[in-house]
């Protein structure tokens, strides 16, 4: 019987091997560049299927929620999603096959369909991420037993820093940190255990509604336009959209969003990494969202910020629309933007 | 569904206002919801009723009458607003039709924009939150799961759900 381990044993290294990154496999005291580091993270997901639990956190005003996860991932963009805590989230499942995503409520027997949201990125993605953000590597750690690179990304304009600590034989990221530009922690998630190469079955990704579930649509938004005289064309109204914000992000696309009462055009920016999107309404057509705190936007103007922990939501009105922003920056600079677009 | 939102939709259905997929979903709970089936029903009464009333052509003697009536008179005569109000209720089933011709012509629809406006305000935050999840796919170093969770939990709300709340102190 042995001998059938050793086999086992020597099958898996192949996987491994043949699912191995893009930085060179030097010896574990010689570090790789924080390029080739960044370009393990963008092959992964084409190179590595997973099966892992992983506990994510993130903090929001004075409280932190605490979620645990089974993540199943197979290549190319699918993603499985079992909820195991807290009892609010608890055994909802998400099922994407990268096209569809399916989330099922089991206590309310209800499915939600809608866009995926595991989508690929462009060939040009490390060239992108290192012209807007200076990547470094820290040095090396364990994680769950697993010899990680930890990854810090500082944009190369403001905002907070990300760290990843990423598995050296595999690239995928075994745990992440996000920090406000305070330097306190705003996101945290590890994996607690991971399986690589599972050959995890295809019908784990798929998704038959249960009997008697009520199934709704969520296709929010339209497609999507690259031109801003289309976005305007597609709103009705005089949409605002420069073609940059803040300097480091830029116009990526714009479409129109609705549901029930509610409809705006929405202007997406990228940075390389992040994206920042602003949502926009004429004031007939909506009154002033009453959620987060008020906040001074200067020249008198007020507006209403929610922070949700990962990311922060600026909602004022300017020149008789309602305007979001929406992203992961600091609440200062998404005051900077509001005052941006007010010009 | 939830009742709540099944029975705000209601008007739309009658007027043709939803989609195809929120037809389904509200055709189901109208169903099985007794307090549902009489709205709507008392609803389509009240459109019925409306579209009963007949059109009418003025007479061609009243448009003469009209041409004429701003060369007879410097200005306008009106009743006094004494004899007008005698006037209405002399007929007070045509006063009453007026009324509610008014408040159906104006005042549901005014109603009903401000009543859209505010909710427009109360679930464009979880749109935010929603469209800005998915648009996140964009940036490879997002933590799908935690995507995931943020769709889920705005998608749950945007269906009338409470919100799952952060847990514990920091």
């Amino acid at each position: 019987m042995r001998w059938r381990h050793a086999v086992s044993a020597v099958a898996l290294a192949a996987l491994l091997m043949a699912a191995a990154p893009a930085w060179p496999q030097a010896s574990s005291r010689t570090l790789p560049s924080a390029e080739a580091v960044v370009q393990a993270v963008l092959d992964a997901p084409a190179l590595i299927d997973y099966e892992g639990t992983k506990v994510m956190s993130a903090v929001r005003g004075d409280r932190a929620q605490t979620v645990t996860v089974l993540e199943s991932y197979k290549r190319p963009g699918k993603l499985r999603l079992e909820f195991l805590s807290p009892e609010s989230v608890g055994a909802r499942l998400i099922v994407d096959d990268g096209a569809t995503m399916w989330q099922y409520e089991p206590t309310l027997h209800i499915v939600i369909q809608g866009p995926s949201f595991v989508g690929g990125r462009s060939t040009d993605a490390l060239r992108a991420v290192v012209s807007r953000y200076r990547p470094r590597v820290l040095g090396t750690e364990e994680v769950i037993g697993r010899e990680t690179v930890v990854l810090a990304l500082q944009p190369r304009g403001t905002g907070g820093e990300r760290r990843l600590w990423v598995d050296r034989a595999t690239g995928v990221v075994l745990r992440t940190e996000e920090r406000d530009r305070a330097g306190d922690l705003a996101f945290s998630a590890f994996f607690t255990r991971i399986s690589y190469s599972l050959n995890l079955p295809s019908a784990l990704f798929r998704f038959q509604p249960p009997a008697g579930a009520r199934v709704f649509s969520f296709y929010l938004a339209g497609d999507p336009v690259t031109d801003v005289s289309k976005v305007r064309a597609l709103a009705g109204f005089a949409v605002i959209a420069p073609q940059t914000l803040v300097t480091n992000y830029t116009f990526l696309y714009g479409a129109t969003a609705k549901y029930g009462a509610f409809s705006a055009a929405t202007v997406t920016y990228g940075d390389g990494v992040s994206v920042l999107s602003v949502f926009q309404t004429p004031s007939r057509r909506m009154a002033f969202p009453q959620a987060g705190t008020v906040v001074s936007l200067g020249g008198g103007r007020t507006g209403r910020l929610l922070d949700l922990g990962y990311f922060r939501i600026l909602m004022w009105e300017a020149g008789g629309l309602r305007l979001a922003a929406v992203g992961l920056l600091a609440p200062a600079q998404l005051i900077a933007i509001a005052e941006e677009l007010n010009r | 569904m939830t009742h709540a939102r099944a029975e705000r939709m209601l008007s739309a259905l009658l007027d043709n206002e939803l989609t195809a997929d929120e037809v389904t979903a509200l055709r189901a709970h109208v169903a099985g919801c007794e307090v549902c089936r009489a709205e709507f029903e008392r609803l389509s009464q009240v459109k019925r009723l409306l579209a009963a009333l007949p059109e009418r052509e003025p007479p061609s003697s009243y448009w003469t009458a009209l041409r004429t009536v701003p060369v007879q008179h410097a200005a306008p005569v009106r009743p006094a607003p004494l004899d007008a109000l005698r006037a209405v209720f002399r007929r007070p089933a045509a006063a009453l039709a007026a009324a509610a011709a008014v408040v159906l012509l104006v005042v549901l629809p005014l109603a009903k924009g401000r009543v859209d406006r505010l909710r427009a305000a109360e679930i464009g935050v979880d749109v935010y939150v929603h469209e800005y999840a998915l648009a996140s796919a964009y940036d490879p170093f997002a933590d799908r799961a935690y995507l995931g969770l943020l769709i889920g939990d705005a998608g749950r709300t945007l269906l009338g759900e409470p919100r799952p709340q952060p847990g514990e102190p920091r």
